[in-house]
């Protein structure tokens, strides 16, 4: 698990202000790490908090989906994972993700491939850290 | 609903669209508004046209992009849960 800040992405927030409308607060919430994961997952509550409307569709399947799959939304946010120290965050201003339930998993999002390939994950089993390097 | 008009659109227009493969398509409607090759010029352009109307962005893939997921999840969606 780890931190992360979702917010409204960039080219939504000028839209925002060239209409007058406040930008709501970007929303820190629990990610997990899921190298199962293709895309970058966030629950619906935190992009309602947002007050995103979808801008994409997608097709998903999950082990609850069964072989066919299934049409989801998929909005623009942005994304920040802080990191201890004087290091850069790691930073998407624009990018498309999934939506589904998470909350009563404990976490509001996966963090999939689509952001972990850009970066060096490690993970410890017998010391029970991982590490993630961007 | 949401972008349904829009989906439909792309549907529709798909055959016309091949030699835009893998790029991003703009859709309001029923109009194709144009091709970007990222994603991030996409939105930019869809912010800027249509403020906060509702739009489509869509990478155009002849085999439709399928995301995976090993946990077991429901996707979201919208119309569905309105």
């Amino acid at each position: 698990m780890l931190d992360m800040i979702v917010g409204v992405s960039v080219s939504r927030v000028v839209a925002l202000q060239s209409e007058g409308q406040p930008v709501p607060a970007s929303q820190n919430v629990r990610a997990l790490v899921d190298t199962g994961a293709s895309c970058t997952c966030i629950d619906p509550t935190v992009l309602i908090a947002l007050g995103l409307q979808p801008t994409g569709k997608t097709l998903m399947t999950t082990p609850s989906t069964g072989a066919t799959p299934v049409e989801a939304d998929t909005y623009d946010v942005s994304i920040v994972i802080p990191i201890s120290g004087k290091q850069e965050p790691l930073v998407r201003a624009v990018i498309s993700v999934c939506t589904s339930e998470l909350i009563h998993q404990g976490f509001h999002a996966l963090l999939g491939r689509d952001i972990l390939k850009d970066c060096h994950l490690t993970y410890n089993g017998s010391a029970e850290f991982f590490t993630l390097a961007y | 609903m949401a972008l349904e008009q829009e989906l439909a659109t792309y549907k529709a227009k798909l055959p016309d669209l091949k030699e835009h493969q893998g790029k991003f398509v703009l859709i309001r409607g029923d109009e194709v508004v144009d091709f970007y090759v990222a994603y991030e010029d996409a939105i930019k352009a869809g912010y800027e046209k249509f403020k906060l109307e509702p739009f489509l962005v869509k990478q155009v893939s002849v085999t439709e992009t399928v995301h995976q997921f090993t946990r077991r999840i429901l996707p979201y969606n919208s119309e569905r849960a309105a």
